[in-house]
């Protein structure tokens, strides 16, 4: 997702090796994704719902 | 010793005879009050820079190098940061890459080197439209 747009850094983060982080974001299972200290994903999803959830755009409105 | 067995690396080697352009990796590790798994993450990326020319690990000093810490926003180690044709590609790894971990450096690897992305039109389309600066981080674990 960083790779496609400027705008976004990802990070992929050992959960047990940075425990106040984990503990920070209720980390209690893995993969668990957090989107700007805010939006939480809990496990895997589809691609596409991965995305409109971890962007915050809803299922209904159209692809730009 | 090898972490990768001779199998693992002939196979290895394979996925990554794809890249094109050259990838560096940034270790930012720290000697003193440092984890133990700054060790391992270079011992990996060592292992895996040996497959191919064109992957080149540079340590960074978390302590001393701090323009660069600055610069690509590194607030804890190990970290790696990924750079494709010296571009920074914004993803980047915390902890050693290891077990699942280690699939994941992988990828982001092939990606910086290929600049291929496995993923659906529609997804590329939605991420396009990301207009403001947006973090993502995946917590996971080895196993």
């Amino acid at each position: 997702m960083a790779y496609a747009n400027p705008n976004i850094t990802s990070s992929a983060i050992e959960a047990t090796e940075f425990m106040e982080l984990s503990r920070r974001f209720r980390v209690t299972g893995v993969p668990k994704t957090i989107v700007n200290d805010t939006v939480e994903i809990m496990g895997a999803l589809p691609e596409e719902l991965f995305v409109r959830t971890a962007l915050q755009i809803p299922d209904d409105s159209p692809t730009p | 010793m090898s972490l990768l067995s001779p199998q693992d690396e002939q196979v290895l080697k394979e996925h990554l005879s794809a890249i094109t352009k050259p990838v560096t990796v940034l270790l930012f590790t720290q000697a003193i009050g440092g984890s133990e798994s700054g060790v391992v993450a270079k011992q990996v990326l060592d292992e895996v820079a040996r497959l191919n020319d064109k992957i080149t690990i540079v340590e960074k000093n978390f302590i001393l190098d701090l323009d660069e810490r600055a610069k690509y926003g590194i607030d804890k180690t190990p970290a790696m940061v990924l750079l494709g044709d010296g571009q920074d590609t914004r993803m980047r790894m915390f902890g050693a890459p290891t077990g699942y971990e280690f699939v994941g450096l992988v990828e982001a690897i092939l990606i910086a080197g290929t600049g291929n992305l496995d993923l659906q039109d529609e997804t590329l389309k939605l991420l396009a439209a990301v207009d403001k600066p947006t973090n993502i981080q995946v917590f996971s674990t080895p196993t």
